[in-house]
């Protein structure tokens, strides 16, 4: 499994630490990872740093986390992206949706 | 005065002799000696005297004096006369050539200014012209190559976001198709009831047909219903089956949806990152090229000017044909003083002899006339206009 997810419920935030390829095949676990969370103001932390390849389905995953975590009140924190996977973000344009901390 | 000299050196000798003699010799020779020595020393003052007076006499009497050799005198005028003529046809000829060679020079000189101007006002509509079109690379709406390489970097963020939001998507029809699938393994468990209530009702039959063969004549009836019910139960046993087969066949195209699904969503963003760092190194590029370019046009800006002020310099300094023109032209006009003076002499020459003197007069009288027009002349002259600085002139 190259998801982990970590909840912890007194500080409302949600860990989901990604290994490896960010792609297609992760769509069911990432959803999993976080559907079942609908405590408000819970926050969405995404550990990226120990991703090493990222595709446009990644991007839409996090987008679906997003709205997740609008519609709760919360918002989605990027941890420590590499440098290619940080470049995939800029291009598109993630730095003005969500919270990008190196 | 060396015979003054000579004379004191004389008298100062006689009156030493006499101081010697007067103790030897007696008063009479003592008195014709003085006597001699006062005479000499009369007899040369009176000869200085005169010889002053026939000098002063000399200049005003030679006017009067015809006894200058006639023939000798017009041979003289006839030869100067023949020199003046030659060279007042040399410095008129020379002087034709010089202006010739000044006013052919001239001309070509302010043809090629013209030239130049001309030249430097086509260098600058053709730099007006590069402006424009550095300015409008492209079409007639102003797209400048700028423009366009912002356009494209616009584009290709559109593309991505057009990407991400598939993607967004795809993984939303995904975990929808999910749901339908549970959807289908739900009806799968109602289709085991239905199957399940089947098979009790076979059961049911097959329980009714014993029955029925146990009450023997009297259960004929009853058989065949039992039998119909069996036959019912084999037949929504038959139906379920096919059902449950036209769902397998439903849940192989989900599948296949699922893959289409996979591949809409995994689009590689490499090539699309590549993409962005060439707009970003063509962005730099176009830059680059935009200052430079705008650094040459404005230093061609700056020259065509200064080309066009050093034209008019040399055009204002073109001036000096006119100057040039009226100084020979000048040379030219004194040049008949020279005629006329040359003149003066051919009509003495024609004169009879015997009133030379008198003509020799009215020639330097006319000479000294002319020599004050001449020099009056002069003076207006040097008032004109002596530098080319002075004043502006424009094209001609």
């Amino acid at each position: 499994m190259s998801i982990k997810q970590q909840i912890s419920e007194s500080n409302n935030q949600v860990i989901i630490a990604i290994e490896n390829n960010f792609d297609f095949s992760l769509h069911q676990h990432f959803r999993e990872a976080y559907s079942h969370c609908n405590t408000p103001k819970t926050d969405f932390i995404l550990d990226l740093s120990h991703t090493e390849y990222m595709d446009s389905s990644a991007l839409g995953m996090i987008l679906l986390l997003k709205d997740h975590a609008d519609n709760l009140g919360g918002q989605v924190i990027i941890k420590k992206p590499s440098d290619t996977v940080n470049k995939i973000l800029e291009i598109a344009q993630f730095h003005r949706l969500v919270t990008i901390e190196k | 005065m060396p015979k003054a000299n000579l004379l004191l050196k004389i008298m100062l000798a006689a009156v030493f002799s006499l101081l010697i003699n007067v103790i030897f010799f007696n008063v009479y020779f003592i008195t014709v000696f003085f006597v001699l020595t006062l005479l000499i020393l009369v007899s040369y003052l009176l000869f200085n005297l005169n010889k002053n007076e026939s000098q002063a006499r000399e200049i005003n009497t030679d006017i009067n004096d015809s006894k200058i050799d006639n023939t000798l005198l017009r041979h003289s005028f006839n030869e100067i006369t023949e020199l003046l003529d030659e060279t007042i046809t040399i410095i008129t000829t020379e002087l034709d050539r010089a202006s010739t060679l000044v006013k052919d020079a001239v001309g070509g000189v302010s043809n090629s200014f013209i030239e130049l101007q001309a030249l430097n006002a086509q260098q600058q509509v053709m730099i007006s012209s590069l402006i424009s079109q550095h300015n409008s690379i492209g079409d007639e709406d102003g797209t400048t190559l700028a423009h366009f390489v912002q356009s494209s970097g616009e584009t290709l963020d559109d593309f991505v976001k057009v990407i991400i939001n598939t993607s967004k998507q795809s993984l939303e029809t995904m975990s929808f198709t999910d749901e339908m699938v549970k959807q289908f393994d739900g009806i799968f468990n109602l289709l085991e009831q239905v199957e399940n209530l089947a098979s009790q009702t076979n059961l049911l039959a097959l329980n009714a047909a014993i029955e029925a063969a146990r009450a023997g004549e009297a259960g004929r009836g009853f058989a065949v219903v039992a039998n119909e019910v069996r036959s019912l139960s084999v037949n929504s046993t038959e139906l379920n089956e096919d059902i449950r087969n036209e769902i397998n066949n439903a849940k192989i195209t989900i599948a296949k949806l699922r893959q289409s699904v996979e591949v809409m969503a995994s689009a590689d963003m490499t090539s699309t990152l590549e993409a962005k760092d060439d707009v970003g190194v063509m962005m730099n590029h176009v830059e680059q090229v935009n200052s430079k370019t705008a650094e040459g046009i404005d230093e061609l800006l700056t020259l065509t000017p200064q080309i066009e002020s050093a034209v008019s310099t040399g055009v204002r300094l073109l001036q000096f044909e006119d100057l040039t023109f009226q100084t020979l032209n000048s040379l030219k006009e004194e040049l008949q003083y020279i005629t006329m003076v040359s003149e003066e002499f051919k009509q003495f020459n024609q004169l009879p002899f015997n009133r030379d003197a008198e003509h020799l007069q009215i020639i330097a009288n006319k000479a000294k006339e002319l020599k004050s027009t001449l020099s009056h002349a002069n003076e207006n002259r040097t008032v004109m206009q002596s530098s080319m600085d002075e004043g502006e002139i424009e094209l001609f």
